[in-house]
């Protein structure tokens, strides 16, 4: 139960901070940190619990994005209703994909998932008479909670409150319950937990859906949040590095790592855009090559991100003292 | 059918460049059991060296071809020892992260460096035409797959005679075995890398001529290159110059008959397709695995 | 009837036929080692009867019910566990997580599970390192961590891949002490093993393959005998 402290008191500043702040930009980031954290979270089901990484996970939030300003601006119904369906397709494609990817490892697995998300690239930013072409989509503001007219930023903290609370409770069940240790176990050694009897296949379809579903559902909010969709943007394997990158700066497999990777990206993207986005086009790419970087450093620096790199201080300094 | 020559003959001129792309792919995959995902990035900076070089000191792409080898070596050798070196023998994820980290950081270096315009190198003979069996080609294509149908056959030489290219092979086997055999599998590794870099910074340079230069522009080039060298069997440079002239096939067909904006998702639907049924011919298979434990 | 019964079973690789027609059968309680030079088809012969490699052809049953066709996950549940000759365990797990990982088979429990796994823990003499990552134990301590967590899964057959193969002299006998106490507790298993003197001490029955077949299935001291187990180990010239 020690290791859900920390995330009560990260959750709960997060949903107390509206009260305090009023500073629209400060809440416009915690919007995004939550955002991007439950989707580093979502991809963290499948990347970091199952040992399924996907560098295609962009293809569900574009689904989610897609999903929801479809519905809204060609059927003019509810975007939560969009969220719903997006999650449904979401979660239809994701197991096709967990299904046919079931045999492939490594960086077979890897080189997969991107075909597949450039695929829905192509098609989103081709089919014109359905997704409206390269131009991408405006989503319109009609004001009110169903439609997710809301200008008041403080609402918006709440609703991607709750749904960084969904992922974060995801992955606590996959920390504490059966099904969790067996995806574990898959995810260190696959044939060694088959012969163990871990119904290894299906468990790994099952964390791919589970992912799918969240990461459509950020797809979704953010869409709504920010009011446009971007073929280019939203499928673009950038974003699925991103996912990624959070997840693995957090700490792999943890169930608030996905978070303070999120906060810490996110921060680090801001205030690079601030400094170097006033200077010309060509500088906004100097997130990314930081992005790129601190990809490389991690994964050999600090595999277990930074919950692995806290917890291992603390323990360092804690076992001095018990002596 | 009077289209067929015209077909045929398209497909030899890219396949024989796509076919240098893959090599180098395969090659590394081969040796280093590492899927080099920055390799369409290499493929990026051989192109703007090429653009470079022409805008500003009037350099002929085929005469920056001859300085791009040593060039594209030591920037694959630098990128090994910098990057590459502390990760071979690492785990898969570490691998893919690292090379796609190198990925994204060398596409936003030339991003920031170059901007995101795209830049043509505009020769006196860019808009020189050849006519073979009836069909209209352009010069810089034809040279380009001459060139690189001699640097692929200069590197299958070079990997079946010279000792170093017998090395490579021995630690393709068996890593284990060639470092007991007193192999610096290191070096190995170190050159390795850098003639992968190499072929693929020539085939940038090679493709300068006839494609736009922009920062992505190596993405679409090396995707075919990824589908060739998995159809080919991971690893496999015969079979990788076979399935890049297949794949060249499929494009050319593709792009005759459903258009060029759909050729795309036929090629990476082939791809999926080839991982989905063939995964245990490839590299699902134990044997790989342990190979590269 | 028979525990175990393996029918016929062929498994070629492209050219090279690894299995050819094996049979033999496991009576319930049994100890049976099987012995053969490199090569000799042991290994893969384990592939098949745990579900990875599906047979050419003949078939495995367990206790009558056809396991051949099954995925390894599903023949683990039916009853039988096995260790790996290249040893596997979770490498970033605890030594107890590895073995909750085969109790959870049994149980949806994650409490009980845990329970069980302590138990086991302590009944192969890894107690004191239960909380250890599994990546900082001895081979010898794996290989009681894979018989651990083969046992968790309550399997009715145990195949054992390699007993003591790279473990250091001194810890063999402590080994050999597990193998024949789960034996003595009624278990039932299925022994590849290289050294002689262990598998003649041991087991009840031996099953010789050389390339492939079975050459020789009998009692210890009539196996180790046999003209053409011999012939296979040493080659023709040590007959006499």
């Amino acid at each position: 139960m020690k290791a859900v402290a920390p995330a009560t008191v990260v959750f709960l500043c997060a949903g107390l901070a509206p009260l305090v702040v009023r500073d629209a930009f400060l809440l416009d980031s915690l919007v995004l940190v939550l955002i991007w954290g439950s989707a580093a979270a979502a991809w963290n089901v499948a990347g970091g619990y199952a040992g399924q990484i996907s560098l295609g996970h962009s293809a569900f939030f574009g689904i989610g994005a897609y999903a929801a300003a479809l519905i809204v601006t060609r059927w003019e119904l509810s975007p939560w209703l969009g969220l719903a369906v997006g999650a449904l397709v979401a979660t239809a494609i994701g197991l096709v994909v967990g299904y046919l990817s079931n045999r492939l490892r490594g960086p077979y697995f890897v080189l997969a998932t991107i075909a597949f998300s450039q695929v829905l690239l192509i098609v989103g930013s081709r089919w014109r008479g359905f997704t409206a072409g390269s131009e991408g989509i405006p989503v319109p503001f009609r004001p009110g909670f169903w439609t997710l007219g809301i200008a008041d930023k403080r609402v918006w903290v709440w609703i991607a409150l709750a749904l960084a609370v969904l992922a974060y409770l995801v992955q606590r069940y996959l920390d504490r319950s059966r099904r969790g240790y067996q995806l574990v176990a898959v995810r260190e050694d696959e044939d060694a937990a088959l012969s163990l009897g871990v119904p290894a296949r299906w468990l790994k379809v099952a964390a791919i859906c589970v992912s799918a579903a969240l990461t459509a559902a950020c797809g979704a909010l953010w869409a709504q949040y920010i009011g446009f969709v971007d073929p280019f943007y939203v499928f673009s394997v950038d974003l699925s590095v991103k996912f990624a990158l959070a997840a693995i700066i957090g700490g792999l497999g943890t169930a608030l790592g996905p978070f303070l990777g999120a906060a810490l990206i996110t921060t680090v993207e801001t205030y690079l855009r601030a400094q170097f986005g006033g200077l010309g086009t060509g500088l906004i790419g100097i997130y990314l090559i930081v992005y790129g970087c601190a990809l490389i450093v991690m994964v050999r620096w600090v595999p277990h991100g930074l919950v692995g790199w806290i917890g291992e201080g603390l323990r360092r300094r804690a076992a001095p003292a018990a002596r | 059918m009077t289209a067929l020559p015209q077909l045929i003959v398209s497909t030899l001129l890219l396949g024989g460049v796509y076919a240098l792309i893959a090599v180098g792919l395969t090659l590394i995959f081969g040796v280093l059991r590492v899927v080099n995902f920055a390799h369409g990035e290499f493929l990026m900076l051989g192109m703007y060296l090429a653009f470079w070089a022409f805008a500003l000191l009037h350099f002929d792409p085929y005469l920056t071809l001859v300085v791009s080898l040593p060039i594209s070596f030591a920037v694959g050798w630098a990128s090994y020892r910098g990057v590459m070196r502390p990760i071979v023998h690492a785990s898969h994820n570490v691998q893919v992260f690292t090379t796609v980290g190198l990925s994204i950081a060398l596409q936003n270096l030339a991003l920031v460096l170059f901007t995101a315009d795209a830049r043509f190198v505009r020769t006196d003979y860019y808009a020189v035409v050849v006519r073979i069996a009836g069909a209209a080609f352009n010069v810089a294509q034809i040279v380009a797959f001459a060139i690189a149908v001699a640097l692929t056959a200069g590197l299958f030489t070079f990997m079946r005679w010279s000792y170093t290219g017998k090395v490579m092979r021995a630690t393709a086997q068996d890593r284990d075995a060639s470092a007991l055999m007193g192999i610096d599998t290191d070096r190995v590794y170190a050159i390795t890398w850098a003639v992968g870099i190499a072929c693929v910074g020539a085939a940038g340079v090679l493709l300068a001529p006839i494609y736009p230069v922009y920062p992505t522009a190596g993405l679409q080039f090396v995707l075919i290159a990824y589908v060739a060298v998995v159809l080919g069997g991971l690893g496999d440079m015969a079979g990788a110059l076979i399935a890049a002239l297949a794949v060249a096939a499929v494009e050319v067909v593709g792009s005759y008959t459903i258009g060029t904006a759909w050729k795309e998702v036929l090629y990476l639907l082939l791809f999926i397709g080839i991982l989905v049924v063939r995964p245990a011919g490839l590299f699902g298979q134990r044997g790989a695995e342990a190979l590269g434990a | 009837m028979s525990l175990l019964s393996v029918s016929g079973v062929s498994k070629r690789f492209g050219g090279i036929v690894a299995n050819r027609g094996i049979s033999f059968d496991v009576e319930p309680g049994e100890l049976v080692g099987i012995i053969g030079p490199n090569g000799a088809g042991k290994s893969t012969l384990f592939e098949v009867i745990t579900g990875f490699y599906r047979p050419d052809e003949g078939e495995v049953r367990l206790d009558g019910a056809r396991l051949t066709g099954l995925s390894p996950d599903v023949v683990c549940r039916r009853g039988i566990a096995r260790t790996f000759q290249k040893l596997r365990p979770f490498q970033g797990l605890t030594v107890l997580d590895n073995v909750m990982v085969g109790a959870l088979t049994r149980t949806t429990d994650v409490r009980h599970a845990r329970e069980r796994a302590r138990e086991l823990v302590g009944k192969v003499g890894l107690a004191e390192k239960a909380e250890a990552h599994a990546r900082t134990l001895s081979t010898g301590q794996r290989k009681r961590l894979e018989l651990a967590r083969g046992l968790a899964t309550e399997p009715r057959v145990l195949l054992l891949d390699e007993v003591t193969g790279g473990v250091d002299q001194r810890t063999i006998p402590e080994l050999v002490r597990l193998v024949r106490s789960l034996h003595a507790g009624g278990l039932t298993l299925l022994v590849i093993e290289h050294n002689m003197r262990v598998i003649t001490a041991v087991a009840q029955r031996i099953v010789a393959l050389h390339l492939g077949e079975v050459i020789a299935d009998g009692p210890p001291d009539q196996v180790t005998r046999d003209r053409r187990v011999v012939e296979a180990y040493l080659g023709l010239a040590y007959v006499p």
